[in-house]
């Protein structure tokens, strides 16, 4: 073999090397939940790795100690909802910004891209309060409306609407369509790829949102899986058999949308950038 | 009455008028072509004709009716465009049904009108693919075809062959020729490509910067252009240009000297009265126009020669540098860096005067 061809391969030998050991980083947390779901609290501490025979016990355990569909329930309703509405509402605004020009339409943009630089801590307090002006805390619609223009996805449907081609829209203006027709029946079934990946990432910030769920949602019979999860895990004797359980179970839900996603995520993510 | 008029038309971008004024009857059946390079307004006069630009003055009626503030889909018109537009996520028959359905025709109705459509463009076997599943002459046919089953009263093209490879590009403009003659529509069309638009016109528009340079038949612009720039745009191989100086003439007759070739003289019969000696003056010769038996001569070196089959194309160069393209049927016996004199009959020049427009 030729010093050349060694070269080479040794290259290749240690990029595969890199590749498996963040394969296995990104794959590591989720093969120890899994293990940890078959483990008793004890093993799961002395960091046994390897699976064990608790499984049946641990469910029990979870089930017991929590209303499983009436959190699987609040979870996914407020995830439905915030995800139609978000993809719904900021891909309006996105492909408004795209399409329309105005003297103020770069201006505004900034300004709404500006918001992204503000961290949700600052946002906490002055939310809470509006949400208690309105009387809606405690409720899921709490939850729901801070998420529904979001500027990172207007930013994305922005970006991704450079690529929707505009002859498109001038044939259906001669077909007789008004704007919102456009828009529905034209712009959302051609950039089916870009929602898709939108979806994907609206659907698991919704499912894993956290911080602001745990200020808003004070009962017990509103709370959502990511707030029992944390609140069975900060007990005074945790079981984390059970929490594995939980966290396994509320994993699901997002693993089965990106695999069933997963084709037109990556197209558009490409198209996204292209 | 004419079935697209346009008056005055114009049209500004902020600051900027791209539009200057447009005038121009298109009568009913005719098949008239918007001509130019790239930037000169073609496309946007068209877009303003089909209501997908508006107009910042001036009127455009379509049929008699005022048509300004109309929306595209009431003025009666079809556009096929360059990309073709086609709805990718409906099938060939969804797409040449959608306007008729959104004008609220009856189903059946619908089928018959798309069924005749595929009928005349052979696209019945194509009817269930999408777009993606066609290849570029295909989808242009669907284009074409969505435009058929409207009916319109005028076709809009913006320059449909652009994205066809050449061979699919002299199909598809003998496939809207014949579409032409067996409609009988009125048909507006835009193109950069001179040979599109003489072999398709009834009529060329051609335009430069937003103002329309000569309106005419296709022979009558290659013959009788009015300026520098219409004798240059039409006709492939472009026409040659020759600076020179009036030195003499009489009524009916003009000598002209053309410097940049040793000073040889070219004696053009006029009609009218011959400018005044000293005139600058710029002589254009088509390169088909040489031909052995001329009786003006200009000595030139060969620079590079195309061989076509049909004709030879020869480029060559005088002595100043000046280059002249010379086309002929037969294969002459000449190689680069020969010396030969080109002959052309001083009847077939044209002579333009110092601000381009055309004197004879």
């Amino acid at each position: 073999m030729t010093t050349h061809g060694l070269k080479k391969r040794l290259a290749s030998a240690a990029v595969y090397l890199f590749l498996a050991v963040m394969a296995f980083l990104s794959v590591f947390p989720f093969l120890w939940m899994v293990i940890g779901a078959t483990n008793s609290t004890s093993d799961i501490i002395k960091g046994k790795m390897s699976f064990g025979e608790g499984l049946l016990v641990n469910a029990a355990t979870f089930f017991s100690q929590v209303n499983a569909p009436l959190i699987f329930w609040n979870s996914a309703k407020i995830t439905i909802i915030a995800t139609v509405s978000t993809l719904l509402i900021s891909s309006l605004a996105g492909y408004g910004f795209e399409i329309f020009s105005s003297r103020f339409r770069e201006k505004l943009y900034s300004l709404m891209l500006l918001t992204l630089m503000i961290p949700f801590a600052a946002l906490m307090i002055p939310l809470f309060m509006l949400m208690g002006k309105f009387g809606l805390i405690n409720t899921h619609i709490a939850v729901v409306l801070p998420t529904v223009a979001s500027a990172f996805i207007v930013f994305y449907f922005r970006q991704s609407t450079k690529a929707f081609p505009h002859e498109l829209r001038d044939a259906a203006r001669v077909d007789g369509l008004k704007e919102w027709q456009i828009f529905f029946l034209i712009y959302m079934p051609v950039m089916r790829s870009t929602y898709a990946a939108a979806f994907i990432i609206v659907f698991m910030t919704a499912w894993n949102n956290y911080l602001w769920p745990l200020i808003v949602l004070q009962s017990n019979d509103t709370k959502t899986i990511t707030l029992v999860i944390s609140s069975l895990g900060s007990a005074y004797y945790p079981d984390y058999g059970a929490v594995m359980i939980g966290t396994v179970l509320a994993t699901i839900p997002t693993l089965f949308v990106f695999f069933a996603m997963q084709r037109q995520f990556v197209e558009g993510m490409l198209g996204s950038v292209k | 009455m004419s079935d697209v008029t346009l008056r005055d038309v114009r049209k500004s971008f902020g600051a900027v008028e791209i539009i200057k004024g447009v005038d121009l009857d298109i009568k009913s059946g005719e098949f008239v072509v918007f001509v130019g390079p790239s930037g000169c307004g073609k496309s946007t006069l068209l877009r303003m004709i089909a209501g997908l630009e508006t107009i910042t003055a001036g009127d455009i009626e379509i049929g008699g009716e005022r048509m300004n503030e109309v929306e595209p889909a009431q003025r009666g018109i079809a556009m096929v465009f360059q990309s073709y537009a086609l709805y990718p996520h409906m099938t060939v028959r969804e797409n040449m049904g959608f306007a008729l359905r959104f004008a609220g025709l009856p189903k059946e109705e619908i089928r018959k009108q798309v069924d005749e459509a595929a009928r005349i463009l052979e696209l019945e076997p194509l009817m269930d693919r999408k777009p993606k599943a066609l290849s570029g002459g295909q989808r242009q046919r669907v284009a074409i075809g969505r435009a058929i089953v409207r009916h319109p009263k005028v076709f809009l093209f913006d320059e449909p062959l652009s994205n066809l490879d050449a061979e699919l590009r002299v199909h598809m403009r003998i496939e809207i020729a014949k579409l032409h003659r067996d409609l009988g529509a009125t048909i507006v069309y835009v193109t950069h490509d001179q040979v599109e638009a003489m072999t398709l016109a009834d009529k060329i528009v051609v335009l430069r910067s937003g103002i329309v340079e000569q309106v005419g038949a296709p022979l009558e612009l290659y013959d009788n252009p009015a300026n520098l720039f219409v004798a240059g745009f039409i006709g492939s191989p472009k026409m040659n240009f020759l600076k020179g100086e009036v030195t003499g003439g009489s009524a009916g007759r003009a000598e002209i000297r053309l410097p940049d070739f040793g000073g040889a003289v070219v004696p053009v019969a006029l009609t009218g009265a011959a400018p005044a000696v000293g005139t600058p003056v710029t002589l254009g010769i088509r390169p088909s126009h040489f031909s052995e038996s001329g009786d003006a001569a200009l000595p030139v070196t060969v620079d590079m020669l195309e061989h076509l089959g049909s004709e030879t194309l020869i480029y060559s160069r005088s002595a100043a540098s000046d280059l002249l393209t010379i086309a002929t049927q037969s294969r002459p016996d000449v190689r680069i860096g020969d010396t030969l004199t080109a002959r052309f009959p001083s009847s077939a020049a044209l002579i333009f005067g110092a601000d381009g427009n055309r004197i004879y």
